[in-house]
């Protein structure tokens, strides 16, 4: 137990002192702020202004989808509108779309009777969201023409018109009703597995590297003359997965003091309002710590199975598919949490950490199924070490090519 | 009391047979040479021994009695695939290996200073061991397996990547450990060294233990058919019948005599031809039994 918590020791204070350290305990959060800010920096339009022409036969149709579109403030959009179009215009309009001074061309025709069809042309195939405004511009243009036409006068006709916003709040389980955004709730979630992922595997593959490193630098047959391969094994798991708590512990304690500033204040009662509660404050370190033994555990039965680096990314995929896979189930987990694919993913060991915290986002699952998916957990990660601890007590003596599969199961079986 | 004891061990990975019905024994405060050529089993011996790995059958046994871990806690270690942690500083190094082997931080910090003094490298200990030649290197692992003032010293090895200055202070505190009663086992294919240092040796190969005993004991049984003459005058006493093979040097003769070839009979001719200014009768030396023991091809 002395040289197993010895070498954790050592295992800890070697990253902890590391630059990669501080670097990543900073930077990452950094990082999500940076790439969040971006996104929402587009989503308002920020990343360029638009520059939009309208070509209609109705010059009122026109004019009425141009207020519509530059109605939104934050938008930076500026509409032109062409109501004759003879050839020369055409063309000159398609070269302007050709060398970027105009961004897309609204092409309305006005049938005699019935739905006009409109067609929109520009240079960026998947700009959906320019789509999806226009559409909803030419729509409610349609509509408040339609009013006008029908002798509604414009101030009731924007009357009409003018739409209004649903605000969500969350009956909570001890009867609190509290305000909620269903976008801000997403991104909650979202941020919280993908920084639950992303620890679990850098510090999984810590464990890897750190393995196959001593292999190369030939340490371990002088620790073994002291240490058994097990409290080996043990020390290398605990002192490595004290790094990623401590790493957590920083940012958990950073986001509690950052919750008392009035920027957080505004953020956690504005309209996208975000709760945290005292459960994910425990579950997310938690989790991080089952996620990381049962990754880590694998990873160092793999590594000491290899000579290099490269020889471990051939077992990548084993860790990245469950990724992956909790990942693509996002929409699905999102639209119904408490669906049977969803809950099963959240109790299968592999996928439960993210899985689990993309459901909390929406919804905080019942307990049994916190308490099946921990003790799930737990009975992999044993089995695993069992396994892994295996082909580490003679893996990490071998060297040379790297095993083959007959030649791991004889491991399997020599100790 | 036997120290370390080997009975009947044999170990095989796979379809190879790396010891074979290995027996050894070695005594307290004996310097003890474990000789073989490459793939002989030297270190899959020292490795059961330490008990790195397990032996197929036979039994280890450490300070008369059967292995057992708690026996390592009195075992200093250098194995032949050397390791070092090449981010850490010597001294957070050694005291490392110091605690690991039950020593407290602040003792073993102490033994390492004086250590790194003795082994000239006082220097070192502030650097990281990254920045150290690979000598400097090796003797940091021969201070890491000394700091808990092991009773058995077991070093696969030991002089591999010195430079003749260092091999000999390695030599000498090699033997001022073994005058203060400590018991050492190494492995080496330095013949001179193991005919300057060692009292006994187990010669292994293929496996299988083809020599072993006390050095003199050995020698002994060999018979002594090397001649050196150092002479003035007719060389034609160089054609006797009772040489085998000749090398001349203009009044330095190395000789080998035939099988049962008579040494006084060659010192008559040649007494009667030429002024003899040297005779001597040489023994075999270690190399050359271990040569003529495990085959020409085999040698280190």
């Amino acid at each position: 137990m002395r040289n197993m918590l010895l070498i954790a020791k050592r295992e800890y204070f070697e990253q902890i002192r590391a630059k990669a350290f501080l670097m990543s305990t900073i930077g990452l959060p950094v990082l999500f702020a940076v790439i969040l800010g971006i996104g929402y920096a587009a989503s308002l339009g920020l990343g360029g202004k638009k520059h939009l022409v309208i070509t209609a036969s109705n010059a009122a149709l026109a004019e009425e989808i141009r207020q519509q579109l530059t109605a939104d403030k934050d938008r930076k959009v500026s509409v032109d509108v062409i109501t004759i179009l003879d050839p020369t215009t055409k063309s000159n309009l398609m070269n302007e779309l050709q060398n970027k001074s105009v961004d897309g061309i609204l092409s309305i025709e006005t049938q005699t009777a019935g739905v006009p069809t409109a067609t929109y042309t520009s240079l960026a195939a998947g700009d959906f969201m320019t789509g999806a405004r226009l559409g909803r511009a030419l729509n409610d243009g349609l509509v408040g023409e339609r009013l006008k036409n029908a002798g509604t006068k414009p101030a009731e006709a924007e009357s009409l018109l003018k739409g209004t916003s649903i605000q969500t709040f969350q009956l909570k389980k001890d009867g609190s009703v509290v305000k909620t955004s269903a976008e801000a709730s997403f991104w909650k979630g979202y941020v919280m597995a993908i920084l639950l992922s992303m620890t679990t595997m850098i510090y999984g593959l810590n464990v890897a590297r750190s393995i196959i490193q001593e292999k190369t630098s030939r340490i371990f047959e002088v620790m073994l003359a002291t240490v058994k391969p097990t409290d080996m094994l043990a020390g290398k798991l605990i002192g490595l997965g004290a790094v990623g708590l401590t790493q957590i512990l920083i940012w958990l304690t950073a986001a509690a003091a950052m919750v008392i500033t009035p920027f957080a204040a505004a953020i956690l009662t504005g309209e996208y309002s975000l709760h945290f509660s005292w459960l994910e404050g425990i579950l997310f370190p938690l989790y991080f710590l089952l996620g990381y033994l049962l990754y880590s555990s694998l990873f160092a039965g793999l590594a000491s199975t290899c000579e290099t680096e490269q020889e471990l990314q051939m077992y990548m995929p084993l860790a990245a598919a469950p990724t992956w896979l909790s990942f693509a189930m996002i929409v699905l987990i999102m639209n119904d949490s408490n669906s049977p694919w969803a809950i099963a993913a959240s109790l299968f060991p592999p996928t439960a950490p993210i899985v689990m915290f993309l459901r909390m986002a929406s919804e905080t699952p019942p307990i049994w199924q916190f308490v099946a998916s921990i003790s799930l957990m737990v009975a992999s990660i044993m089995a695993t070490l069992w396994f892994s601890s295996r082909l580490y007590r003679v893996g990490i003596l071998m060297y040379g090519k790297r095993a083959s599969l007959p030649e791991l199961l004889r491991w399997l079986r020599y100790s | 009391m036997p120290v370390v004891e080997l009975a009947g061990v044999t170990k095989a990975f796979d379809t190879k047979i790396a010891v074979n019905d290995l027996s050894l024994t070695i005594e307290t405060g004996q310097m003890f040479g474990l000789l073989g050529p490459n793939g002989a089993g030297k270190t899959s011996s020292i490795r059961m021994m330490m008990g790195i790995t397990i032996p197929d059958s036979g039994t280890v046994s450490l300070f008369d009695k059967p292995f057992d871990r708690t026996s390592l806690a009195h075992v200093g270690y250098l194995p032949e695939e050397r390791g070092l942690y090449k981010k850490m500083k010597v001294i957070e190094q050694l005291v490392f290996f110091g605690c690991l082997h039950g020593l407290g931080a602040d003792d073993a910090r102490k033994r390492a200073t004086a250590w790194a003094e003795r082994m000239e490298i006082a220097d070192a200990l502030q650097k990281k061991t990254e920045e150290l030649s690979k000598g400097m290197q090796q003797k940091i692992q021969f201070i890491s397996c000394l700091l808990h003032q092991p009773r058995l010293i077991i070093m696969d090895e030991p002089f591999s990547g010195l430079d003749p200055v260092n091999a000999v202070l390695v030599e000498r505190t090699l033997l001022e450990l073994k005058d203060q009663g400590n018991t050492i086992l190494f492995s080496t294919h330095r013949m001179d060294q193991v005919e300057k240092l060692c009292e006994s040796i187990c010669l292994i190969d293929n496996g299988r233990a083809v020599l072993a005993g006390k050095v003199r004991d050995i020698k002994s049984r060999y018979e002594r058919n090397r001649v050196i003459i150092e002479f003035q005058g007719d060389p034609a006493f160089l054609k006797s019948n009772e040489i085998a093979e000749v090398k001349n040097f203009s009044g330095h003769a190395e000789i080998n005599l035939k099988p049962h070839g008579d040494a006084q009979k060659l010192l008559r001719e040649a007494a009667g031809m030429a002024t003899i200014y040297r005779f001597e009768l040489l023994e075999p030396s270690l190399e050359e039994i271990f040569i003529q023991t495990v085959g020409g091809a085999a040698h280190a």
